[in-house]
């Protein structure tokens, strides 16, 4: 058997089966009046490629591409997400050939589009947590009520981002303690510079204090000086006086004297 | 000499000064000799009154030798024996005279320390005299022109006040105590001064009177500035919104810890009585404003 024989044997074979086939009667159906089965089939199938995208993103290892990725989906996303309201209002409008339980099912669908929508991972989400978990806390250091901004942003984002990845999870929690760990420490180093400015201060004012009672001390030092000073040239006067070199010969001279009788009258006894 | 007995010495002296028939001026030097010997003697032996004479007869004669120095420094020793024999209204007429006699030297500074020594042994006895003695030991530094001495005999004036418990007295020190250190420009003893007065006031339950303290003392740039104004602000805020736990909060902050320990542990008691009263007197008040305001 040739191949062509092949082919139209299996073309044969399609057309006679066409009625099982899904795929067409879905084309079939799309090709159709129906605006909002066309537009709901092209939001599907975008919705299944950006998915694929995210779990290749999700496995990629260099960060760069990964990042390139996440950016794509979320382009896609915010696409979709405007042909949303588009859809909706498809979805209210009376087709012929429907009848009205599909009606009232198309608005369910198009409510669970927008869902499958935003669930599409795309690595933003805990990187917005984050960023929001670091805004509320520059908000709560800067007072005391701040702190209760922080933790009502924070319980938004858990229940209607409830998108963690255990990496996330763990980095946040590391994130948390260490800056609680550096409030910690900072506090301790204000107080102890409230103690070292106090005595400061009161240093300060004990020197002014004593200054005045230096610069007399300095004053009555100086005089008391002096005084020593003139009774010290004084006094090297008087014993000059005392001890000047005639006064001291006829000293020697009269001792001289003295001892000299003294030997005469002991020589005249003995 | 200084062995043999001091009575012995005493007698002796006593007959040098006394005026008679034989003597007809008293021989004050040696006499006054004497007496110091005696009273040293009298001292060692802890013969506390005895050597009180003496030292009162010693500083008698220092007078009449016109040594006013000598003289006060005897009658400060004669006070001090007062002061173990809790003999009070000496002790006060003792550092009086000792101050009196200092002035005459020329030296109020001596002449301030006497009488805060005085103060000092009373403030458990007689407070309100010891209050005395302290005012006029400032008064008389102030004089000279030094007050920066007259801060500790302020902060001591301030302590006996609270232990009496005449809150206002102590707070009015305290401004005192401002008004001096504005004038030695220290301004750090200067605002705590301030802030302790904020905070007698407050524990006297007398929201009125700190908050008038507040904005009198809000006036002077010095305080304005400073970190006792932040603390003294938050402190008022808290009693006006009624916020007992941010009044504990302030209390254990560090301007506060740096205050003196009596008005630290006035602040830890903070609040006291119902802090809620002030909390709808405020909410009183605003509304008057806002139909002045409509109109």
């Amino acid at each position: 058997m040739t191949v062509i024989d092949l082919i139209t044997r299996v073309d044969a074979i399609c057309k006679k089966y066409e009625k099982y086939d899904i795929d067409k009667h879905k084309e079939a159906n799309v090709t159709g009046d129906d605006a909002f089965a066309r537009l709901y089939g092209v939001v599907e199938s975008e919705i299944d490629a950006a998915l694929q995208k995210s779990e290749a993103a999700a496995t990629e290892k260099s960060r760069a591409t990964a990042v390139a990725m996440n950016a794509e989906i979320r382009r896609t996303k915010a696409r979709l997400l405007e042909e949303l309201p588009k859809l909706q209002r498809l979805a209210l409008k009376k087709v012929k050939g429907l009848s009205r339980e599909e009606l009232e099912a198309r608005n369910d669908l198009v409510y669970s589009l927008k869902d499958r929508i935003e669930a599409i991972p795309d690595g933003s989400t805990a990187a917005a947590k984050q960023s929001g978990g670091v805004s509320g806390g520059w908000a709560a250091s800067s007072s005391y009520t701040g702190i209760k901004i922080d933790s009502s942003s924070e319980e938004a984002f858990e229940s209607e981002y409830f998108q963690q990845t255990e990496e996330s999870d763990r980095f946040r929690q590391e994130y948390e303690m260490r800056r609680m760990k550096q409030d910690q420490g900072l506090e301790v180093i204000a107080e102890g510079l409230d103690t070292l400015k106090n005595m400061a201060h009161d240093m300060n004012e004990e020197i002014d204090r004593q200054m005045p009672l230096m610069d007399e001390i300095d004053e009555k030092v100086d005089r008391a000086a002096s005084d020593l000073k003139s009774t010290n040239v004084r006094l090297k006067d008087t014993v000059n006086q005392l001890r000047s070199s005639r006064n001291f010969c006829i000293d020697i001279i009269l001792l001289c004297i003295i001892l000299g009788i003294a030997a005469y009258l002991y020589n005249v006894l003995k | 000499m200084s062995t043999s007995d001091p009575s012995k010495l005493i007698s002796k002296a006593d007959k040098l000064t006394k005026l008679s028939l034989t003597r007809w001026s008293a021989d004050w030097k040696s006499a006054t000799v004497l007496y110091e010997q005696a009273a040293n003697g009298f001292r060692v032996a802890r013969n506390y009154e005895k050597a009180k004479l003496a030292f009162e007869k010693a500083s008698q004669g220092q007078e009449m030798l016109s040594s006013p120095w000598d003289a006060a420094k005897h009658m400060e020793s004669a006070a001090a024996l007062a002061k173990e024999l809790r003999n009070w209204a000496e002790v006060i007429d003792f550092y009086r005279k000792a101050s009196e006699l200092y002035m005459q030297c020329d030296r109020p500074q001596p002449a301030s320390d006497a009488l805060a020594k005085g103060a000092r042994a009373l403030e458990d006895a007689l407070p309100d005299d010891a209050i005395q003695l302290y005012t006029d030991a400032c008064v008389i530094l102030e004089d000279d022109g030094k007050e920066q001495m007259a801060f500790d005999l302020y902060r001591a004036a301030t302590s006996v006040y609270v232990k009496l418990e005449k809150y206002t007295d102590a707070a009015a020190f305290l401004l005192r105590l401002g008004l001096a250190a504005d004038k030695c420009n220290a301004r750090n003893s200067q605002c705590k001064a301030y802030l302790s007065a904020i905070i007698v006031y407050l524990y006297a339950h007398d929201l009125k009177q700190a908050e008038k303290c507040y904005n009198d003392c809000s006036q002077i740039d010095a305080f304005l500035g400073s970190d006792q104004n932040r603390c003294a602000s938050k402190l008022l805020s808290a009693y006006t919104e009624g916020d007992v736990e941010e009044i504990k909060r302030v209390a254990q902050s560090s301007a506060i810890s740096n205050l003196d320990n009596v008005i630290i542990k006035l602040a830890r008691k903070l609040p006291t009585g119902d802090v809620s009263a002030f909390k709808t007197d405020a909410a009183n008040e605003e509304e008057p404003l806002d139909e002045n305001d409509l109109t």
